[in-house]
């Protein structure tokens, strides 16, 4: 479905050095300072995914989506979107793709959010009845009913944030990009989204490629992800083994009343914290399975709570991003 | 075309609409240009005072002159900006170009929808002027009917080069400068403010084959039946739009090249 290969975006700008008359000289020199955002980055996702597109600030994501969605023209590399080069055939592209970026919206400002997807209805030239079915479907499903008729420019962030939703799906493009379609929202309106999204997914096979700085977004909806890094690929495949890669330990809390833990210990685990009440405890499961630490905390101490953390992926990002940096 | 014209027409609708919308400035726009023409009438009929004509001009079609213009203005001015610089800026060009019309289109559709939606100023501002008798309607009905013509040639000029100009932002951000220099020379040059006729007799020639006086200075002598040769100024506004419209396809493409959407 999308095809990328040694993708490469550089920016340039005049170089305005600091010093006197500094806004003087930049009238009259040439020099230009490049930025290399995306610096040849290669990957595919097929029909039907939902991948999650990840990396830190300033990684290169915002920039690969444009391109991904034809409104930059790349540096070098090749593109190709459902078989076609996406800022060549711009207008064929346009009926391919949907995208939302949650830092700025496709809706018209000033006018009833109603209004806006008419004008979309026009632009794509739905006829009147699926576009009624499929904004009535919408509309439920995202809860639109009560403020559909309000202007864009009153509604509050979740609530756009619906309605641009809605103005990208509208015209069923089988692509849909998402750049950080949570950012800033309550946990009730991303979960609005995520259930829409994985709705999508599923039941028509939108294929769906999402950046976000949540890791919750991730885990609930992404089985494969892509992440970048100064413009180039860090890691690309599924969630799991990114985990297993990056997790090598796993921790295991427990919890006692009628005992004292702060002299807790075992063969199979490190102790972390051992407080009177509760302690935590460190193993890696490559080398010791989770059940074989259970049986010997319990089958020793008189334990009434027990839980084993799963790995976070947070921390696994976090890992990889400062790893990348450090090292 | 008739696919492409509904593929806009809600772009149009978008345009007049996002007008209405502020309904008290367009109040105020009314208020606005009704007091405008009323202070035209009077203060140009004090400048005619004891003269019946200026460069070959009479009082009374020079005060029809200027409140026409101001009322045309107030519907679509030669030196607006469209919406352009501002959605570059923005980043909101992005959205534009994911859209499966052109940007052309699309920004020309908008456009034309905001100067409908104005339409009722400009109609208040004349209505004023005919109350006041400052304003002669046109000499025959035929009169009209080439007036519209050119008045219609007249936007699309002013529509096209606009855009045209607007496009520089797509290569600097800084363009206030430029912008200044644009609205000076086309509100001289098109005949917005000051009527043709008063300008001195070399520049005369020059400006007659700009395409500034092609947006308002032609449309509005031809409302007076006041040049010769109508025809040949409905021709040379078509040819201007041709050569307009040819040059803004040609600049879009290359700077397509050139779109740096900002921000994400
Ligand atoms: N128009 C531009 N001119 C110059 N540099 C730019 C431009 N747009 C982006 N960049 C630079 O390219 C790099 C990548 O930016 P991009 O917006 O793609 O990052 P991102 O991964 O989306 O980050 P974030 O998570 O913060 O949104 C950054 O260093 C940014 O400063
Ligand atoms: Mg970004």
């Amino acid at each position: 479905m999308i095809e990328v290969d040694a993708l490469t975006k550089e920016f340039s700008r005049p170089d305005v050095r600091p010093g006197r008359f500094a806004g003087t000289r930049s009238l009259f020199t040439r020099a230009r300072k490049v930025t290399r955002a995306v610096d040849g980055i290669s990957f595919r996702i097929d029909a039907g995914e939902l991948i999650g597109f990840l990396g830190p600030n300033g990684a290169g994501k915002s920039t690969t989506i444009k391109m991904l969605t034809g409104i930059l023209v790349p540096t070098s590399g090749t593109v190709t979107v459902a078989g076609q080069v996406p800022w060549r055939d711009r207008r064929q592209n346009a009926r391919t793709i949907g995208a939302v970026f949650g830092q700025r919206t496709q809706l018209w400002y000033d006018l009833p959010l109603r209004d806006s997807f008419g004008i979309i209805r026009d632009l794509y030239g739905m006829d009147a009845a699926t576009y009624r079915t499929r904004l009535g479907e919408f509309t439920e499903l995202l809860g639109l009913d009560e403020f559909i008729d309000t202007p864009v420019r009153s509604l509050s962030l979740g609530q756009r944030m619906r309605g641009d939703l809605v103005a990208a799906m509208l015209y069923a493009p089988p692509i849909l990009y998402l750049d950080e379609p949570t950012v800033g929202l309550d946990v009730v309106a991303k979960g609005k989204i995520r259930e829409f999204v994985a709705e999508i997914n599923t039941r028509r096979g939108t294929t769906v490629v999402l950046t976000t700085h949540d890791m919750d977004d991730v885990e609930r909806l992404c089985r494969r992800v892509i992440i970048i890094d100064h413009g180039v690929l860090l890691y690309e495949g599924d969630l799991e083994s990114l985990k297993a890669r990056y997790v090598t330990t796993r921790d295991i809390v427990v919890h006692a009343t009628e005992f004292d833990l702060t002299s807790v210990a075992s063969p199979f685990a490190e102790v972390l914290t051992a407080g009177p009440a509760k302690a935590t405890l460190r193993f890696a499961p490559a080398t010791t399975s989770t059940p074989k630490v259970v049986h010997d905390l319990t089958s020793r101490y008189p334990i009434t709570d027990l839980s084993v953390l799963e790995p976070d992926l947070e921390d696994v990002i976090r890992q990889l991003y400062t790893e990348r940096r450090t090292g | 075309m008739r696919e492409r014209l509904t593929g806009v027409r809600g772009l149009y609708r978008a345009g007049y609409r996002s007008v209405l919308a502020y309904r008290a400035d367009l109040w105020f726009g009314i208020a606005g240009l009704v007091i405008q023409a009323t202070l035209t009438v009077v203060v140009w009929r004090v400048l005619y005072a004891g003269h019946d004509e200026v460069a070959g001009i009479d009082r009374s079609t020079a005060v029809s002159y200027a409140v026409l213009a101001a009322a045309i203005q107030a519907v679509i001015m030669p030196w607006q900006f469209s919406s352009l610089p501002f959605r570059v800026l923005r980043g909101q060009i992005g959205v534009d170009m994911m859209r499966p019309r052109s940007l052309i289109s699309q920004n020309l559709a908008q456009a034309v929808g905001t100067m409908v939606g104005r339409l009722p100023i400009g109609v208040a501002g004349l209505l004023t002027g005919l109350a006041l008798g400052g304003v002669q309607p046109p000499r025959s009905a035929a009169g009209l009917g080439l007036w519209v013509i050119s008045m219609s040639l007249g936007i699309a000029n002013i529509l096209i080069v606009n855009l045209l100009v607007s496009m520089t932002a797509f290569w600097t951000l800084e363009i206030g400068g430029f912008m200044i220099v644009y609205r000076f020379a086309t509100a001289f040059l098109s005949g917005a403010l000051i009527p043709l006729w008063f300008m001195p007799g070399w520049l005369q020639p020059i400006l007659g084959w700009l395409p500034f006086q092609a947006q308002m200075y032609a449309p509005l002598s031809i409302w007076f039946g006041t040049r010769d040769g109508v025809l040949g100024v409905l021709a040379l506004q078509v040819g201007w739009v041709v050569v307009l419209f040819g040059l803004l396809q040609l600049v879009w493409r290359r700077a397509v090249h050139k779109v740096v959407v900002l921000g994400g």
